[in-house]
């Protein structure tokens, strides 16, 4: 009996710190157990804290394999960090997690999405998203559900997401509204996500006048939408906006009027 | 102000699947406030949703790449222009590959999403220059209701 | 973050290996892998004739479209059987174009797809 070709590498994570991927290759059968315990007693545990286990050229893993991938996950897991699996096959997959694998690990689809995954959890990275829309009104139900799903799908709750939205059309109805008349322009939003706030600017060509208004409005201590009057919707879009947000603010400059809008994470 | 046509709706989103969903959504529900039918945004959206799929799997090479997808909306058509960051040797094999893959070839996944966007658009460009970018342009006629 | 799709199981009377999964949401490459992993569970569980009603799956890409195709061929493979009824206009016409409709067990109504099973 031999053991068969069984290649591993260790590989950091680019750009990251306190990330690793090891790449397997060929047969984790319990002749190699030592090999892989070995491996698992190289990593500086007070330096790293996630292994991404690519297992894309990896045809077997017997029970006594996946007991070592458990040790070492129980090492990082000691120091706050964790242990995943990437590209495996799918047949694979299956007999893992007949042997109850996925209870404990985290599967994922390739190497990119673990790192992903590292970079969000780990090292609070921002995601960005920009989008540059026309300034007709009817976009704007689009756009706030577009944002609203991307909050969800960074595990911000329902309630969040929800104020993010509200938040977003407030804003984005702002700037198609109070635009300049011929102007004509796109309106661009970028949007800084991570998990612990999330940060907007709007960017248009706006009407100076109702521009140096709005800032008047936002500097105003008026919180309470009972005391605005029945006319004065922009108060109340604004009054909305600065209750459900932590800091909003109005940039004025040649390319246009910037409002930025940040968000802290509260559930 | 109410829509007219052509407008232009330009994203750019990171190189990861988890965004696919809401942006191919997000297509679909612009599609359908200007007018289109729920058919063609749903077939739309299956087109923003494969060639999406290829720039994140093929064309996202580093880890902070992005993909950038732009819209065309005339009041008879659609155009969609996407382009990747860079995909590394191996993964623009794979993308000839799936691209050259036959019809038949279903049962192994290769160029499906390739095809399905084929059959669904009037026309399919894909360009992939000699640094590994690849920019897609598909084109997509309104329906007769 | 994966999109929405649930799998919602039920016996079928009179069948005891025979599982009913009724798939509601989107089918894409977010959760192709997941979903895989519960048709597979059943099937090593003993349910060797699966049907699946597709009434309320809204969506679905050339990755589902893998998947669904990649499972019919393995569970034929052992002896099993995969069924799909109540297949929506669209999901159905995207089915139509790669030329599956022949490759996969599809069925206008669920009952014919559980008459079948004997």
């Amino acid at each position: 009996m031999h053991q068969k070709d069984l290649a591993i590498e260790i590989n950091d994570v680019p750009g990251s710190n306190g990330a690793l991927i090891i790449n397997f290759r060929g047969e984790l059968s319990s002749l190699c157990i030592s090999r892989i315990s070995g491996t698992f007693d190289t990593i500086d545990y007070s330096t790293i804290k996630f292994v991404i286990a690519d297992m894309s050229n990896v045809t077997l893993v017997s029970s006594a394999a996946l007991g070592e991938f458990m040790g070492g996950r129980k090492r990082l897991v000691e120091s706050g960090g964790d242990l995943v699996f990437a590209s495996l096959q799918i047949d694979l997959r299956s007999k893992l997690n007949m042997m109850g694998a996925n209870k404990i690990f985290r599967f994922y689809n390739d190497t990119r999405s673990a790192v992903n995954a590292f970079r969000w959890e780990y090292e609070k990275h921002h995601e960005h998203l920009h989008l540059s829309f026309p300034p007709f009104l009817k976009l704007v139900p689009p756009i706030r559900s577009l944002v609203s799903r991307v909050a969800k799908q960074k595990g911000y709750s329902n309630r969040d997401s929800f104020r993010i939205e509200t938040i977003i059309d407030e804003v984005c109805n702002n700037a198609i509204e109070h635009g300049l008349e011929g102007a004509n322009k796109s309106i661009d939003l970028k949007m800084t996500i991570n998990p612990a706030q999330v940060e907007f600017t709007v960017t248009s060509v706006s009407d100076p006048e109702k521009m140096q208004a709005l800032k008047a409005m936002i500097k105003s201590d008026e919180h309470d939408l009972s005391k605005l009057r029945s006319d004065e919707k922009r108060g109340r879009g604004l009054a909305l906006i600065k209750m459900l947000s932590n800091e909003l603010t109005v940039d004025c400059n040649e390319s246009g009027t910037s409002v930025h809008v940040k968000k802290l994470r509260e559930e | 102000m109410n829509i007219e046509f052509p407008y232009k709706i330009a994203l750019s989103f990171p190189g990861d699947l988890e965004y696919i969903p809401s942006i191919r959504k997000f297509i679909s529900e612009v599609l359908q406030v200007s007018n289109f039918s729920t058919k063609f945004a749903y077939r739309s959206e299956i087109i923003v949703d494969e060639i999406s799929n290829n720039a994140v799997n093929y064309g996202c090479r580093d880890e902070n790449a992005s993909v950038n997808l732009e819209c065309l909306i005339y009041e008879d058509h659609i155009e969609f222009d996407i382009r990747d960051q860079g995909g590394s040797k191996e993964h623009i094999d794979r993308l000839h590959s799936a691209i050259k893959a036959e019809p038949e070839d279903t049962i192994s996944n290769k160029g499906l999403g390739i095809e399905i966007v084929r059959m669904l658009s009037e026309s399919m460009d894909i360009n992939i220059d000699d640094q590994n970018l690849t920019s897609v342009h598909i084109i997509r006629k309104r329906e007769e209701s | 973050m994966e999109s929405q799709i649930e799998l919602l199981y039920e016996d079928i009377p009179g069948r005891s290996n025979a599982r009913l999964i009724r798939f509601v949401g989107d089918l894409d490459a977010t959760n192709v892998q997941s979903v895989l992993e519960k048709l597979n569970s059943l099937f090593s569980e003993g349910f060797t004739r699966l049907v699946a009603d597709f009434r309320k799956l809204r969506y679905v890409n050339s990755a589902g479209l893998g998947i669904l195709l990649y499972f019919t061929k393995t569970v034929r493979e052992k002896g099993g059987s995969f069924k799909i009824a109540n297949v929506c206009e669209n999901v159905y016409e995207i089915i139509e174009i790669i030329g599956a409709t022949s490759l996969l067990e599809i069925y206008d109504e669920l009952n014919e797809a559980i008459a079948e099973l004997n």
